[in-house]
């Protein structure tokens, strides 16, 4: 398609042929033009209510105060983003825990001991596990997660709580690291294999000592895919976490070091910056208030994280790619 | 290693343990997720139905009337005595594992709630056969044509019901003059122009249409009185698709069997509205529902028996309702105790309330039929303009591939941006600056479009891009245009794949949430919307409020109703999405 327009013209239509292929090629641009216009609008949308946010509480105040409370009923509004940090690194981190070993551990079984059959059956089959509605996981955790922990292993497990959330959208993105670090490693050369072989080494030496490593670029972008993909969920924990923004109880241990005790933070309620985003819809949504603009401040904190997070797994995925 | 402990013979040995080990942890961690979403659709699916509550008679009732006939089915069309051999030691089997299994947990460790060993047996052994014996079933040829049969009674039904639910928001009396005025004369033309091959007459189509619907605008508010509902939707949808259906039939098989394809179904939906409302139902939708689901059906029957072979797979519907009304007669005439399941009819009918009994899920899937229906047109045109734009129209080198370098880096960015932020777009920038109003169907559609619209484009793109280059230069040397070229070799050819990426993305949009809220979605409306800029709901919406209901009744009942529901119609366009797809590639 490149250089068929230095190709010559020989049937010499004129201009309503003409007129006809550019209108078309310019109505294609505009719809590219599109995306490009969907992202300025999220910028500037974000942008325009985040200054007018900030004019009234300094960007300091947002980034270290250790309260939020954007409607209280009292008076003393408080914009501190603290407490929603730790709730949202809190449900990462717990994520973390489940979707990383086990999409590691997937994306192994799947590249290098599956047969095609069983590989071929597996993977569309754990692309549902990414593709059921979070609303529907976040019902999951709410009603059955919550009661089978509270009756099997934490007894005073409180009903909204941080820790069956957090497995649920670990679940959920079990298959963002499986299938991409699963690419990764099926791209790696078969020689690699084969010379490890040639060397003595088990199937397992092969797989963890030359597989792995061979594709861990790969492997890590697929983690920080995940992870960003966790701090944007919104609707799991809305519905099974609750909504207190709170502080953790610091406590101090034998020789007065302080401590938060993971309990504190695991089984109770909390706040991440989704949560309080959707919080405040619940109040006015026509504009001007401080809530109102508050949004737009966590929406930007939101995006600039996920974006930053996504441009460094582009650039680990391009930079230290191995090229075969 | 090896060569550490090597003995006598001069061979090296080295311990398998950890490799085994190792395989079993990571097959083990493959199918963690599967296993744990599989156990909590269970306890969704007894919830949702009641089954905790059905007595072990009424299973075995239906077990024998409904499934074993469907086993049966699929057995005698797969004809394979290894597959019968094993399904049945697998059923037979699987009964007395599941069931000595089940009591000793039960007495041994803990007791499982709302779980008994028949419902496990149903759920862990049953379930999966079914699915394995439909699946080998289907390559048989009495197994496809039944069901064939079964996906268009179920397809049209759905398809009905789903055009129904737009003509509440768009109006009729509009769409009779403009499909009176502009769509039909437009029609005839282009088909003239074809038939006849005289170009001009084709040329004008265009023309012709767009006249027609400018007058249909200017006339709808002229005219005074119009014909019925019922008229207006026989004339409109229902002789076309009759036609078209019995067109489609008229080329092989001559005039009398397309009269029939074409006539019978648009006979029967006509008597089916007109009778309609002696039985307290909407005369319009059943019209819809008949028709949608008659011609297709009609056109795939004759299309079997020109075939000649798999006949049996016809009866494949009769069987399964034959089964239901048994089991039914069974079950009411021995008095077996029955569940009341959450999710019937009324459910899918009703108003939300705050009665959990009462309370039904009908405004917000209007809503969501709604809202996905505008989401459709929207992200499918921008989706394949702009992936046209990227594959088609820009060369890979110079400043205008730095363009395209770019806004491929710009959409893999989108894709990634999480949902609640493209809420805020729509709440500033929809809603508030461009004044659509909060919470309305529009602003909600003009979100989700441009939140699947990344995957939308990157889904056809890969279409557009497994299309051969040999196709184009074999247009390009017929001097062919490119937008020629386009419209008549790439596109034809890249179409099953963008629509499959299309459902697929429209199945995402569906079951998001976190947009509606920040837009200022209703929590709950207990009238359908009945125009673009009315407050509406959506099913996920739905289920989020009443997930936050403290009763028991709903967190155990009414939202796992609702939550069965979203996920069946997952599974349905999803579904219809792989189907397009296989038979794409097996078309190629």
């Amino acid at each position: 398609m490149t250089d068929s327009t230095e190709s010559p013209d020989l049937s010499r239509r004129g201009g309503l042929t003409r007129l006809k292929e550019g209108t078309y090629g310019g109505l294609f641009a505009a719809c590219a033009a599109i995306t490009l216009l969907t992202t300025a609008a999220i910028f500037v949308t974000l942008l325009s209510d985040a200054v007018v946010f900030f004019r009234s509480i300094s960007v300091a105040e947002f980034l270290t105060g250790t309260n939020w409370s954007p409607n209280p009923a009292g008076g003393g509004q408080a914009f501190g983003i603290i407490p929603l940090l730790i709730g949202t690194i809190t449900v990462t981190i717990t994520a973390a825990f489940i979707s990383i070993p086990i999409g590691t551990l997937t994306a192994i079984y799947l590249s290098e001991y599956a047969t095609p059959n069983a590989r071929s059956i597996l993977k569309p089959l754990l692309e549902i596990l990414a593709g059921i509605p979070t609303v529907v996981y976040g019902y999951f955790a709410l009603v059955y997660v919550t009661p089978a922990l509270k009756a099997t292993l934490f007894p005073e497990m409180s009903t909204f709580n941080a820790l069956s959330a957090s497995i649920m959208v670990g679940i959920m993105t079990i298959p963002m690291v499986s299938s991409i670090s699963e690419d990764a490693m099926s791209a790696v050369p078969d020689e690699l294999r084969q010379a490890g072989y040639g060397l003595g080494a088990t199937k397992f030496e092969v797989s963890t000592g030359i597989v792995v490593p061979a594709s861990i670029s790969g492997i890590a972008s697929s983690y920080i895919l995940a992870v960003s993909r966790a701090i944007g969920e919104t609707m799991i924990v809305v519905v099974a976490m609750g909504a207190q923004a709170r502080m953790p109880a610091v406590r101090e241990a034998l020789f007065g070091i302080p401590f938060v005790n993971p309990a504190d933070v695991l089984l109770e309620s909390g706040m991440t910056i989704t949560v309080a985003m959707v919080q405040i819809t619940g109040g006015d949504l026509t504009g001007g208030t401080l809530p109102y603009n508050s949004m737009f401040a966590l929406g930007l904190a939101l995006f600039a994280v996920t974006l930053v997070m996504n441009v460094i797994s582009d650039i680990i995925a391009q930079r230290y790619r191995e090229e075969y | 290693m090896a060569t550490d402990n090597a003995n006598a013979n001069g061979f090296g040995e080295v311990s398998r343990v950890r490799g085994i080990v190792f395989e079993y942890l990571s097959l083990g961690a493959s199918v963690f997720g599967l296993v744990a979403l599989g156990v909590l659709l269970v306890y969704v699916a007894i919830d949702a139905f009641d089954l905790a509550n059905a007595s072990p008679e009424w299973l075995l009732t239906y077990f024998l009337t409904l499934v074993v006939p469907f086993l049966a089915f699929c057995l005698y069309s797969a004809s394979d005595p290894t597959v019968t051999r094993r399904a049945l030691g697998a059923l037979g089997g699987g009964l007395v594992a599941v069931a000595a299994l089940f009591t000793a947990i039960e007495a041994l460790v803990v007791p499982i709630p709302r779980l008994n060993w028949q419902l496990a047996y149903l759920f862990v052994v049953a379930a999966p056969v079914t699915a394995y014996l439909a699946y080998v079933g289907s390559g048989g040829r009495v197994g496809a044509v039944g069901f064939g049969l079964l996906g268009r009674l179920v397809g049209g039904a759905a398809v009905g019901l789903a055009v129904g639910t737009l003509f509440l928001v768009f109006d009729p009396l509009l769409w009779f003059l403009a499909y009176t005025l502009g769509v039909l004369p437009a029609v005839g033309l282009y088909a003239f122009g074809r038939r006849r091959s005289t170009p001009r007459a084709r040329t004008a189509a265009a023309p012709v249409g767009l006249g027609g619907l400018v007058a249909a605008v200017f006339l709808r508010e002229v005219i005074p009185t119009y014909p019925s509902d019922l008229i207006i939707y026989l004339w409109t949808v229902a002789v076309p698709v009759a036609v078209a259906g019995a067109l489609l039939v008229a080329d092989r098989r001559g005039r009398v069997a397309a009269a029939a394809v074409g006539g019978v179904p648009l006979a029967a939906a006509t008597a089916g509205g007109f009778l309609a409302p002696g039985a307290g139902l909407p005369s319009p939708t059943v019209l819809l529902v008949l028709v949608s689901i008659g011609v297709p059906t009609a056109v795939y029957v004759s299309r079997v028996v020109d075939a000649g072979e798999g006949l049996a797979g016809l009866g494949l519907p009769l069987l399964l309702a034959a089964g239901a009304v048994l089991g039914a007669l069974i079950v009411g005439a021995l008095g077996f105790p029955a569940p009341d399941p959450w999710l019937d009819g009324s459910f899918l009918t009703a108003a939300p309330s705050r009665t959990p009994s009462d309370a039904g899920l009908y405004p917000a899937i209007v809503g969501s039929v709604i809202i996905i229906a505008l989401v459709a047109v929207l992200s499918f045109a921008l989706g394949v303009g702009t992936s046209v734009f990227l594959e088609e129209y820009t060369p890979g080198t110079g400043p205008l591939g730095t363009l395209t370098r770019i806004l491929q880096v710009n959409i893999a960015n989108l894709a990634a941006v999480p949902s609640v932020v493209y809420g805020l777009l729509g709440l500033g920038l929809f809603a508030n600056l461009l004044g659509l109003g909060i919470g309305t169907a529009v602003t909600a559609a003009l979100t989700l479009s441009l939140l699947i619209l990344p995957i939308t484009i990157i889904s056809a793109q890969e279409a557009i891009r497994s299309v051969p280059d040999d196709l184009r230069r074999g247009s390009d040397a017929m001097g062919a245009t490119r937008w020629q070229t386009t419209k008549n070799v790439v596109l034809p050819e890249a179409m099953p794949g963008i629509l499959t990426g299309t459902i697929l993305a429209l199945g995402r949009a569906i079951g998001e949430t976190a947009p509606l809220i920040m837009i200022g979605a209703a929590t709950t409306v207990f009238r359908a919307p009945d125009s673009l800029f009315s407050r509406f709901s959506a099913m996920p919406m739905q289920i989020y409020t009443w997930a936050g209901f403290p009763q028991a009744d709903f967190r155990y009942g009414v939202v796992a109703a609702g939550v069965i529901t979203l996920l069946l119609i997952l599974v349905g366009m999803n579904g219809t999405a792989i189907l397009l797809r296989n038979r794409a590639e097996r078309g190629s």
